[in-house]
C-alpha cells in the first residue's frame, strides 16, 4: 500500500484516537474524581464515614474495573444508544471508553486523594470548613499533582482500549492497524500506525510528567519550584491545550458527519474490510453515482456488530455473513435479518506447510480450524468431505467436536479465525478462510491441499437487511450492482480467491 | 473562657474498648495559659480535639466562651469554630499554596473579599513576624518559621481562644522557646485564651499560668502554678522543679522546702540551726522561674528519724515555707499536720 493511500487514512486515524481519548478522559475526569473522592469520604474514620456506601462504590469500581474492554464495548450497546443515540462509529466508541475509564481513574483518585495528609484535613475543619471545603481546598489541591499523574495513566490507558474501537467502527489508529496490519497483513502499515501510536503515548507521559513536576516542585524543599520556566510551562500547557480542543472540536466534527442514516437517497452499508469493504467501496466509486445511490460503507472488525447495527436501523445493510451465519444470528437475537442477493464465496480451505496433499495428513497430526459456530461447522464438513474426518450420521451445519464420530488421531485445535493463517507454523494444518488466506499471502486455488465446492455451497456471502426493507428500491438497486458485470469483472482481478455466485436468495 | 463538663470518649476497634477520656473536667479562666501535660497516650490529644469538636466526646459537654459547643451541629458548630484558632504539632500547611495564601485559607472560608484577605494577612503575617516571606511556599520556611504561619493561620478569624496540639514537639528547644515567647505575647497584646498540651515540662514552665495532668483519661491534678507548687505532694510541682541528691545518713529525714513570695530573702536555714542546735546538710538546692515568678527550692537533711524532727519541721511551717517528706507516703502526711 502506498503512502499516499495510507496517509489520510493515519490521519483520520490519528483524530479519531484523539477524540474518543479526549472525550472518555474528560468523562472520566468528570464522573471518576467525585467517585474517588467518595471512596475517601466515606471510609472508616473519615468525615463521610458509611461504610454500606463505601462497599457499594467500592463494589461498582472493581466491576467495572474487572469486565475486559471488548466485552465493556459489546455489552453496553443498549446504554450507549439510549444515551448518545448510537451505539457505532465515534460516538458508539466514546461511551465504553469513558464507562471502562471511570471506575479506573476513580481509584487512582482515590490512592492520591488517600495520600493527602489526614491533618491537612483537621486543620480546614477546624477552621470552620466544611467537608467541602475540605474536598475543595485540601485533597484536591494537594492531590493535584498525584490527581496528573493519574490521569496521564488514564490517557495511555485510553489509548490502548481505543484500539478495540474497530469492533464498533469506531475508528482510530489501532483500528487501522487492526485492519490494515493484522487482517490484510499490511506489515508497513502496522509498523507506521504502530510507530505513530508509540510518539503519541510517549508524548502524553511526557506532557503529564512534565506538569506533575512543575506541580510538585512547590512542595518539595528550597526554591525547587523555580526550576521550571515560566515560558517552558506556558509552552508546555499551550501544547497541550491545542491537543485537547483540537482533538475534542475536530474529533467533534467527526462525530457529527458519521451519522448513520444521511438523506433519503443514503444507503450504509456496513462490511468487514476485505474483500467485503473493497467491493462495496468499488462500487460506491465506479456505479453507485449513475444508479442515483449514494452509497456509504462502514468497516467493523467485528462479526457480531455489523447485525445489530441492520437490527436497530443504524445501518441500512451489510456485507459480510453468508445464510447460516446469518440464521443463527436471527435465532440468538430474535431478529429478523434476511438476504437479499448472493454475491459469493469464499471456499475454506485446508492449508498445510508438511504435507502437499490431504493424504500427508494423517493419525498424530493437529489441525487447527476455526472457533466460531459456523465456521468450525463448516471446517468439520470439509475435513469430513475429506475423509480426515467422519462426523456422525444427520450433523448438522454447526457440527462441534462433539459431533465427531471419529476423529481418526487427528488432534484438533479451535482458533479465532483470523489467527489460523498465522497458527500454520505450528500446527500440521490448519482450516482457512478464503479472506484470511488471501490477506496472509496465501492462494486458495494453488496453495490450497483441499478446498470447499463454490457449486451448491451454503456458505454464500450475501448483502443483508431487515426483513422490512428487502424490497427497498435503493437496496434492489445496490443489489443488482453488487451482481452487475463490472463487480464480477473487478472481484475476478482483486480478489481471484473469491468465487462469485450471483442471485437472489431467501 | 472554656469549661470540660464529665467528659467521656471511648474507642472501639476489634471489639476491645479504650476510654481516651474517662470523665474529663477542665476550667480555663478567660485570658491565660493553661497547659495540659501527660505522656503520649494518656487522652491529650483526644481532650483538644473534643474541645472545638473535631471529636465529638461520647458524652460530657464543652463551652467555650459560653456557647456549648456539644449541642451545635453543622453550620452552627463551624460558625463556632471560626472563633476557635488551632495549631498543630505538624504545623498542617498547605504545601500547595503560599504562606499568604495558607493565611488566607481561614479568611476564605469566612467569605471575605480579595483585597480584605491580604490586608488581613500581610498584618498577621507581620505579628509573626514573617511579613518578609508572605509569598513564599511553605517548603522553603524552618520548622519555626512554618509554626508562626500556622499560628498567623490560626488567628486569622480573630479567635478569643487558641487551641495548640503540641506545637513545639517537632522543634528544637531554641525554635520552641521563641515560639513560646510568641505565644505569650499574643496572651498578654491579645488578650488571648490558649489551651496547650504537651508532653514537656518546660513548656509549661515556660509559658503556661495554670497546668493539669492527665494520666489514662482523667485529670489527676489541676490548678495555677502558684497553688501546685503550694500544693504537697503534686506531681507537676515535683517535675517543674525537681531537686536531687542522696541522703548521707542511714537515720535521717529528708525534707523538700519551697520557697516562694517574701520567704526567698530570709535565711531560715541559719535560723533552723540555730534555734534548734541541729547539723543541717543541704543535698540538693536551685532557683528558677515558674510562671514569670521566681521560685527556690531545697533539699535538706536532718539527723534522725521524722519522729525526732517534727518541732523543727514544724517552726519551717510557720515561717511559711512548703515542706515537702521525700520517702514519706502521702497517708502519713496528716500525722505532720497534727504535730504542727
Amino acid at each position: 500500500m502506498s503512502w499516499t493511500e495510507i496517509r489520510p487514512e493515519l490521519l483520520t486515524g490519528l483524530w479519531e484516537t484523539l477524540a474518543m481519548v479526549g472525550w472518555a478522559a474528560l468523562i472520566a475526569v468528570v464522573a471518576g474524581t467525585p467517585l474517588g473522592v467518595l471512596l475517601v469520604l466515606t471510609d472508616r474514620g473519615r468525615p463521610l464515614q458509611n461504610v454500606l456506601v463505601n462497599r457499594v462504590i467500592g463494589l461498582v469500581v472493581n466491576i467495572g474495573r474487572s469486565l475486559p474492554f471488548i466485552i465493556l464495548l459489546l455489552a453496553l450497546t443498549a446504554f450507549t444508544r439510549s444515551l448518545v443515540g448510537t451505539s457505532i462509529g465515534l460516538k458508539g466508541a466514546i461511551v465504553p471508553l469513558a464507562i471502562s475509564a471511570i471506575p479506573f481513574f476513580a481509584r487512582l483518585v482515590e490512592t492520591a486523594v488517600r495520600e493527602v495528609d489526614a491533618g491537612l484535613a483537621e486543620a480546614v475543619q477546624s477552621m470552620g470548613g466544611s467537608t467541602w471545603t475540605v474536598v475543595r481546598k485540601a485533597l484536591l489541591p494537594q492531590a493535584l499533582p498525584s490527581l496528573v499523574a493519574g490521569l496521564t495513566t488514564t490517557v495511555i490507558a485510553l489509548v490502548g482500549y481505543s484500539a478495540m474501537a474497530g469492533a464498533v467502527g469506531g475508528g482510530g489508529l489501532g483500528d487501522v492497524a487492526i485492519r490494515y496490519g493484522y487482517q490484510r497483513y499490511e506489515g508497513d502499515v502496522m509498523l507506521v500506525t504502530v510507530v505513530l501510536l508509540v510518539v503519541l503515548v510517549n508524548v502524553v507521559q511526557l506532557i503529564g510528567d512534565f506538569f506533575v513536576r512543575s506541580l510538585s516542585d512547590r512542595s518539595t524543599r528550597g526554591a525547587a519550584y523555580l526550576r521550571v520556566s515560566r515560558p517552558a510551562r506556558a509552552g508546555v500547557t499551550a501544547v497541550a491545550g491545542v491537543a485537547l480542543v483540537g482533538s475534542l472540536t475536530v474529533g467533534t466534527a467527526n462525530l457529527t458527519s458519521d451519522g448513520g442514516d444521511g438523506g433519503a437517497d443514503t444507503v450504509t452499508v456496513a462490511a468487514t474490510p476485505a474483500p467485503h469493504g473493497e467491493i462495496l467501496t468499488f462500487v460506491k466509486d465506479n456505479l453507485a453515482a449513475d444508479a442515483g445511490i449514494d452509497l456509504r460503507v462502514r468497516e467493523f472488525t467485528d462479526y457480531v456488530k455489523p447485525n445489530e447495527a441492520v437490527a436497530n436501523g443504524e445501518v441500512d445493510a451489510n456485507f459480510f455473513q453468508h445464510t447460516p451465519f446469518l440464521d443463527d444470528y436471527n435465532d440468538k437475537n430474535g431478529t429478523d435479518i434476511v438476504p437479499t442477493v448472493g454475491v459469493l464465496v469464499e471456499p475454506l480451505g485446508l492449508y498445510s506447510d508438511e504435507a502437499d496433499d490431504v493424504s500427508g495428513i494423517g493419525g498424530g497430526d493437529t489441525v487447527a480450524v476455526p472457533n466460531d459456530t459456523t465456521n468450525e461447522g463448516r471446517a468439520l464438513h470439509l475435513l469430513d468431505a475429506e475423509g480426515l474426518i467422519e462426523l456422525k450420521d444427520g450433523t448438522g451445519l454447526n457440527a462441534t467436536l462433539g459431533d465427531i464420530a471419529d476423529d481418526r488421531g487427528l488432534d484438533i485445535q479451535e482458533l479465532e479465525a483470523a489467527q489460523t493463517p498465522r497458527a500454520l507454523q505450528d500446527v500440521d494444518a490448519a482450516v482457512i478462510n478464503g479472506n484470511y488466506a488471501i490477506d496472509s499471502g496465501l492462494d486458495p486455488k494453488s496453495d490450497a491441499i483441499a478446498l470447499e465446492q463454490a457449486e451448491g455451497n451454503p456458505y454464500v456471502n450475501i448483502l443483508a437487511v431487515q426483513a422490512d426493507d428487502a424490497d427497498d428500491p435503493q437496496i434492489r438497486k445496490l443489489g443488482e450492482l453488487l451482481n452487475s458485470p463490472e463487480t464480477k469483472a473487478f472481484m475476478e482481478k482483486e480478489f481471484p480467491s473469491s468465487v462469485p455466485v450471483f442471485g437472489p436468495v431467501g | 473562657m472554656i469549661t470540660v463538663t464529665d467528659l467521656k470518649k471511648v474507642y472501639r476497634s476489634r471489639g476491645r474498648e479504650t476510654a481516651a477520656l474517662d470523665g474529663v473536667d477542665l476550667r480555663v479562666r478567660e485570658g491565660e495559659v493553661f497547659g495540659v501535660v501527660g505522656r503520649s497516650g494518656a487522652g491529650k490529644s483526644t481532650l483538644i480535639r473534643c474541645i472545638n469538636l473535631l471529636e465529638r466526646p461520647d458524652s460530657g459537654t464543652v463551652t467555650v466562651a459560653g456557647q456549648d459547643l456539644t449541642a451545635l451541629t453543622g453550620r452552627e458548630l463551624r460558625a463556632a469554630r471560626t472563633r476557635i484558632g488551632m495549631i498543630f504539632q505538624h504545623f498542617n500547611l498547605l504545601s500547595a499554596r503560599t504562606v499568604q495564601d495558607n493565611v488566607e485559607l481561614p479568611l476564605e472560608i469566612l467569605g471575605l473579599s480579595g483585597q480584605e484577605r491580604a490586608r488581613k494577612a500581610l498584618e498577621l503575617l507581620d505579628l509573626v513576624g514573617l511579613a518578609d516571606r508572605a509569598k513564599a511556599y511553605p517548603a522553603q520556611l524552618s520548622g519555626g518559621q512554618k509554626q508562626r504561619v500556622g499560628i498567623a493561620r490560626a488567628l486569622a478569624g480573630d479567635p478569643q481562644v487558641l487551641l495548640s496540639d503540641e506545637a513545639t514537639s517537632a522543634l528544637d528547644p531554641e525554635t520552641t522557646r521563641s515560639v513560646l515567647e510568641l505565644l505569650r505575647e499574643l496572651n498578654r497584646e491579645l488578650g488571648l485564651t490558649v489551651l496547650l498540651i504537651t508532653h514537656e515540662m518546660d513548656v509549661v514552665k515556660a509559658v503556661c499560668d495554670s497546668a493539669a495532668l492527665m494520666r489514662s483519661g482523667r485529670i489527676t491534678e489541676s490548678g495555677t502554678l502558684d497553688e501546685l507548687l503550694a500544693t504537697p505532694g503534686s506531681e507537676i510541682a515535683a517535675q517543674l522543679f525537681p531537686v536531687g541528691g542522696e541522703a548521707y545518713g542511714a537515720e535521717s529525714t529528708i525534707v523538700d522546702i519551697t520557697f516562694h513570695g517574701d520567704a526567698r530573702g530570709r535565711p531560715v536555714i541559719s535560723h533552723l540551726s540555730r534555734t534548734y542546735n541541729l547539723d543541717v546538710s543541704i543535698l540538693g538546692a536551685a532557683m528558677d522561674t515558674v510562671g514569670g515568678r521566681q521560685v527556690g527550692r531545697m533539699r535538706i537533711e536532718l539527723p534522725g528519724p521524722y519522729e525526732e524532727n517534727v518541732v523543727p519541721l514544724g517552726f519551717l511551717r510557720e515561717q511559711g515555707l512548703q515542706i515537702d517528706l521525700v520517702g514519706v507516703d502521702a497517708a502519713d502526711l496528716p500525722a505532720l499536720e497534727s504535730a504542727k
